[in-house]
């Protein structure tokens, strides 16, 4: 695998990692821009303009769009998250150039008011389809308790009220402040050739302008609030746990991800063996989310309302057993093995590389090879992780409970 | 470079096939047990998935928590998934291990301790998760739909019923268990990065001389209603209907996937541009094929408002009954392009592959090479997948909406 980069004049950033015997290669767009970048009157914009992107610009229409990419048999999708945007596409090797003109082409929307009108209706139904997933809301509902006041506790979907108050016009101010070239990072991983792919994406991009964009960065350790609310349609504890955590540059992240997966991992973690196993909760799993800046911990657990009490109690004790005791050397060489083994599986595809390419450029500025990190996960100690689960106060976090009512 | 599928009989009947990926560190392989949802016997259908969950609970010489380790210790990537035809244990993981891994799998099926004392547990943990589908109403529609769609019992739930499932003993689950790991129709499916000869060795010494264990045939019945509506409070009416189309196997197989994905194949699709680019009807619309060995089907989904929920299945079934009328040249292409490149985009992966070979063998007594696969689909024509749609037309729909209201169909 050979890495390539390049910066544009007006700021652009183009990263590639080629691998010819690849039979395919994965293109993204990643813009550095989400719901942390917005105000409270504006919330859900990061998300409804990358909707509108898709829309077309002042020389296609949406369905040409859609065509477009349909034509060169495409996999291409796009997510928002708190603070990225990303664009992406998996194609066979020689619709590459096309598709990667095309993702250059629609970063220029033409963000129409006709189309603004109707995709705020599916905007609306994503938002009805994610409360209808108690799973997500309940992970939603924790973020903007744990964070409080701070953007990141913005919700990337925003609100009803939010997306009815939204104009074009203001969505047209936002991409004009957060889609400047120096914003943007252009990533390809796969079967590709560098040349060509720098060729068509400063075609593409040759005049747009850099201007200032930046982004508050401050570490938010957490409002530690618990909190239960009742939905009469539901049936089950739906449960999140938020710890502090650390961000997307901090050097402790793959103790920190190792950490998550002792903890809370789909099989053989400390959560499995006390909850899953024992059937109390269905699901408990924990995960670590790194950030631009800071971070957390979340874990997701389901159970009946009846056992709701003595989850909480049984999570809350493995909390302190490892605040008091630390984990063994056991568990740390079995996460290990597992987080190296998912890292192997998931590189191999180019689109599982393309994810680590484009964030690894955004947060740390710098490419980082698969040996690199596989290094890093291999060089973290028992000592290192115990340090980490004092300094984040690992028996101390935020707290959203989402069940049926308390009668029923 | 030319696609090599390996495949070896071994003397106990049991079947291993095997795909080499060049380039890949991992390698992916797959224990399709014939014991799916629909080969239980009636009125134990939760069985097989108490069986998945039971098995991992101690086997060989390990007891749960040994074997939990041992698993992780090799860094297996661990997937269980019941069918309607088998269970799937599937791992992925770094090929170097696959021997260790292997083994401890062939302990897992042929020697697992099936405790009293775990049996509680693990039936346990099956009904909480289906009690947690009543939480999940898009999960649960598409659950509910197979089950009425399929002829019983095809589309029984994979995940079981709770009266059933609340009364499963140990010892009936155990004589379930028994009765089914057979042996001799064990697929084991291998792709990435492996060696052909060792596995088929190691899958023979351990898996023995076959022992005759007969099966009788599954009977097929009837299918569900063709309307059901399942009252929920909540956000958004969850609309699933299905029709029957060409089988996996038969000839008009792929005419019929290059129908759905004139309809469904991507966002220039009928569904994705009628339902939501023009209508703002829906966030989540899309149809796809499903297939049992025995019946097949086009199942489609859409979620939205109560007050749009009538006017989303209105404009799905007129996409539907439209198609028969004509196919541009224009979207057959890009159907045939987007279906060809699934196939190949789906073939870096070694689990994906794996999957894939076991379902061919399983489907077809062989398994497809991507060539064929392409070639297949270059050969369908606007005319032949016309000529299909009227020989079979949509006509047969079975509907299910769970939300606040019910719909008029």
């Amino acid at each position: 695998m050979e890495f390539r980069h390049k910066r544009l004049s007006n700021g652009l950033v183009l990263i590639g990692e080629v691998n010819l015997p690849a039979k395919s290669a994965a293109v993204g767009y990643f813009v550095r821009t989400g719901a942390r970048d917005e105000t409270l009157d504006i919330n859900g914009v990061s998300h409804f303009l990358e909707h509108m992107l898709f829309k077309g610009t002042e020389r296609l229409n949406s369905f040409q769009v859609n065509e477009a990419f349909d034509s060169r048999g495409a996999q291409f999708n796009a997510f928002t998250s708190e603070e990225q945007t990303v664009f992406y596409a998996s194609v066979l090797p020689e619709y590459l150039t096309d598709i990667t003109a095309l993702w250059g082409e629609l970063m220029r929307p033409a963000l129409r008011e006709d189309d603004f009108t109707i995709e705020k209706n599916v905007i609306k139904e994503e938002i009805a389809m994610y409360q209808d997933t108690p799973a997500f809301d309940v992970i939603d509902r924790c973020r903007s308790l744990h964070f409080g006041t701070h953007p990141c506790g913005y919700s990337v979907l925003g609100t009803v009220e939010s997306i009815d108050g939204l104009t074009a016009e203001q969505m047209r101010a936002y991409f004009a402040r957060r889609y400047a070239p120096n914003n943007l990072i252009v990533a390809c991983a796969g079967n590709f050739d560098w040349d060509g792919f720098c060729a068509v994406v400063e075609a593409a991009s040759g005049r747009w302008r850099s201007q200032e964009v930046g982004r508050p960065l401050c570490h938010f350790e957490g409002t530690r609030q618990k909190v239960r609310a009742e939905k009469p349609n539901l049936k089950r504890e739906h449960i999140c746990l938020m710890h502090t955590g650390i961000s997307a540059q901090d050097p402790r992240r793959f103790a920190a991800s190792l950490l998550s997966m002792i903890v809370g991992d789909d099989y053989g973690s400390r959560f499995y063996w006390e909850l899953v196993d024992k059937a109390l909760a269905e699901e408990a799993a924990m995960h670590f989310g790194p950030m631009d800046g800071t971070g957390l911990f979340y874990c997701y657990l389901r159970c009946g309302t009846p056992n709701a009490a003595k989850v909480l109690e049984v999570a809350d004790g493995i909390f302190r057993d490892l605040v008091r005791n630390g984990i063994t050397s056991e568990e740390l060489v079995k996460a290990k093995n597992k987080v190296l083994s998912a890292f192997v599986l998931k590189n191999e595809l180019p689109m599982g590389r393309l994810g680590d390419l484009g964030s690894n450029w955004m947060y740390l500025g710098e490419y980082r090879s698969i040996e690199q990190d596989v290094a890093a996960v291999k060089a973290v100690t028992v000592d290192e992780v115990n340090r980490l689960i004092h300094e984040i106060d690992l028996d101390d976090y935020t707290q959203y409970s989402l069940g049926p009512a308390a009668s029923a | 470079m030319e696609q090599r599928i390996d495949k070896c009989v071994l003397p106990n009947g049991m079947v291993v096939l095997g795909e080499p990926m060049p380039g890949v560190e991992s390698v992916a392989f797959d224990f399709m047990l014939p014991a799916g949802a629909a080969w239980m016997p009636p009125g134990y259908g939760g069985a097989a998935n108490v069986i998945s969950e039971w098995v991992f609970r101690g086997a060989g010489k390990w007891d749960s928590r040994q074997l939990g380790d041992a698993l992780d210790g090799l860094g297996v990537q661990r997937s269980t998934s019941i069918g309607s035809s088998h269970i799937y244990l599937g791992a992925a993981l770094e090929s170097s291990n696959l021997a260790p891994a292997l083994a401890l799998y062939a302990d897992v099926i042929l020697h697992p301790h099936l405790t009293d004392e775990q049996f509680d547990p693990a039936r346990q943990l099956i009904i909480e998760e289906l009690q947690s589908l009543d939480d999940e109403p898009r999960q649960r529609v598409s659950i509910e739909l197979k089950k009425h769609f399929y002829p019983d019992p095809l589309g029984r739930s994979n995940m079981g019923e709770l009266e059933e499932l609340q009364v499963l003993t140990a010892s009936k689950t155990r004589e379930i268990a028994d009765a089914y790991l057979d042996v001799q129709q064990i697929i084991l499916a291998v792709a990435g990065k492996y060696d052909f000869d060792a596995v088929c060795r190691q899958i023979e010494s351990v898996f023995g001389p076959y022992k005759a264990k007969p099966i009788s045939a599954i009977e097929i019945g009837a299918g569900g209603p063709k309307y059901t509506h399942i009252p929920h409070e909540g956000a958004q009416v969850h609309i699933g209907l299905m029709t029957p189309t060409a089988r996996f196997a038969d000839e008009a197989y792929y005419d019929a996937r290059l129908a759905v994905s004139v309809l469904s194949g991507g966002m220039s699709a009928r569904l994705f541009t009628e339902v939501r680019e023009k209508r703002g009807l829906c966030y989540a619309i899309g149809a796809r094929y499903h297939s049992r060995r025995e019946a097949a089907g086009i199942a489609c989904y859409a979620g939205t408002s109560p007050d749009k929920a009538q006017e989303t299945y209105d404009v799905v079934l007129r996409e539907f009954r439209r198609l028969a009328e004509g196919i541009s040249e224009a979207e057959m292409d890009r159907a045939k392009i987007g279906l060809k490149s699934a196939v190949i985009l789906q073939s870096e992966s070694s689990s994906s592959r794996a999957g894939a070979i076991g379902s061919d063998y399983y489907m077809l007594g062989r398994v497809r090479t991507l060539d064929e696969v392409k070639q297949k689909i270059e050969e369908t024509s606007v005319d032949s997948v016309l000529g299909f749609l009227r020989s079979h037309p949509f006509q047969d729909f079975t509907v299910v909406t769970i939300g606040p209201r019910a719909i008029d169909v």
